[in-house]
């Protein structure tokens, strides 16, 4: 089903906010600004061990939502995109 | 968040501290002597029902909460002299709370309840001779062959591995992929072809702790003794470091109560120049500073449980949790035989074992360096 304005904003606005957070919380070396919803965080050594520790506070801290179990898998935080559908299948 | 113990759990603590003044006050002297394992201790402690706590019923388990389990290693590092022993029965519990939380339904109904009666001892191995604090370098492989895992590799220093019957290993399941998602656990059985534990290695202190070396070389490992699901390695292990940097310092917590106690009663009874000679205030800096850091970690400690409690994430109040108490603890012990001048040297008094024990305290779990990188990380930087 086609998502409405709203869906495709806050969807946005998730994306934005993840991408900001790992821009300045994760990645060291600020020359590094071509994160696209796409990037292979997790291949390309942006998100390690040490990192998925901050990002999964960040996420429940910022989105309200609880991470445990069977959603601690990398699959889940490979990249922008598919950290923000996580998010939102948490969320809702 | 509620900082403050219950009345039930003060009074659990009391009661933990009388069973351990009772039923755990051996002579440490040939334990130590021998490197052995306390194994009654640990039966009684079983019975007790201390390795039992944070499971379900439906387990053998308490059903009680983190805090409750916490102020349980507390009241045991606080009465009980053996350091070595309560480290094994938090490792139990860790090992538990793994299973618990990742396992299948099998691996738990399998392991839990014999994990709480004490009747299997369990083990974590994470650590290699090449990978300690950078603990995910490890190269002990894991490698797919139809419905098994062919396990091969060494792990060294395992706290309970000489006398583990179980034990969750890590290992690196996809070496394509980066410490995240290559990295699996296995749940291993004492007596697997392949699998064979080495005598304990001797150390500084922590004596009865049996911690050794664990060899694998070819061990098939059926795939449903994977915990969670392949490549998930990496998360669990952070999410133990969470238990363990909190479920540790809880017992270390206890010893440093111990440990004021003991130095605050020698320091009003030994007279020098005619006074005694905690009334000089450089013994009595000494012990103003043991209580200051008692009561902060008491703080932070509570706030790690109730993040637990809560089900909220706890790395970084862990990483600051298990740095500021193991070191406020070697800290104390070393005040503390400092106080004790001469007397504090000598074994019969027991402090040099204390001081002993403390400084692995800043070693295991990750060295008070990696604590402050954590700490570090999470400042982004």
């Amino acid at each position: 089903m086609e998502k409405n304005l709203m869906e495709r904003g806050s969807e946005m606005l998730t994306r934005e906010t993840i991408r900001q957070f790992i821009l300045s919380e994760l990645i060291s070396d600020d020359s590094r600004v071509d994160l696209t919803d796409t990037v292979q965080l997790i291949d390309s050594g942006v998100i390690d061990s040490f990192g998925i520790m901050s990002l999964l506070g960040f996420l429940e801290e910022n989105f309200s939502i609880q991470i445990s179990g069977d959603d601690l898998v990398p699959e889940n935080f490979a990249s922008i995109s598919t950290i923000s559908d996580f998010v939102s299948q948490k969320s809702c | 968040m509620v900082l403050e113990l219950t009345d039930e759990q003060k009074i659990w603590r009391e009661t933990l501290v009388a069973f351990s003044r009772q039923e755990l006050d051996y002579d440490m002297t040939a334990y130590e002597k021998g490197d052995l394992f306390p194994w009654e201790a640990w039966r009684k402690c079983a019975e007790m029902q201390i390795l039992a706590q944070p499971f379900p019923e439906e387990y053998g388990g308490g059903g009680v909460d983190f805090m409750t389990t916490m102020i349980s290693l507390n009241a045991l590092g606080y009465a009980c002299k053996d350091a070595g022993l309560v480290h094994a029965i938090a490792t139990q519990i860790l090992c538990g709370l793994q299973i618990l939380h990742f396992g299948s339904e099998r691996l738990k109904q399998r392991y839990l309840p014999l994990l709480c009666r004490g009747e299997k001892v369990f083990a974590q191995a994470i650590t290699e001779p090449g990978s300690g604090s950078d603990a995910l370098s490890m190269r002990t492989s894991a490698t797919k062959k139809r419905d098994t895992y062919i396990l091969s590799g060494s792990k060294t220093f395992i706290t309970n591995g000489p006398i583990a019957d179980v034990v969750i290993v890590f290992a690196v399941s996809d070496p394509e992929k980066k410490s995240l998602g290559g990295i699996s656990c296995l749940v291993v059985e004492d007596g697997m072809k392949g699998f064979e534990k080495c005598r304990p290695l001797k150390k500084m202190g922590l004596s009865t702790l049996q911690n050794g070396e664990l060899f694998f070389d070819n061990c098939v490992v059926a795939f449903e003794q994977l915990l969670g699901k392949e490549g998930q390695g990496a998360i669990i292990f952070n999410e133990s470091m969470e238990w363990e940097r909190s479920l540790l310092p809880a017992a270390h917590l206890g010893t440093m109560e111990r440990i004021l106690e003991i130095s605050v009663t020698y320091a009003k009874e030994r007279h020098a120049f005619k006074k005694p000679i905690g009334s000089y205030q450089s013994v009595a800096n000494k012990l103003s500073s043991m209580k200051m850091n008692l009561e902060l970690g008491k703080g932070i400690l509570y706030r790690c449980a109730a993040l637990k409690d809560n089900r909220k994430r706890a790395a970084l109040d862990a990483s600051i949790c298990k740095l500021f108490i193991s070191e406020s603890l070697k800290q104390a012990c070393l005040d503390a035989v400092q106080i004790h001048g001469g007397y504090g040297y000598m074994s019969e008094y027991e402090i040099e074992r204390d001081l002993r024990d403390s400084i692995a305290a800043t070693i295991y779990s990750g060295t008070s360096e990696l604590q402050h990188n954590i700490i570090a990380r999470f400042l982004g930087v």
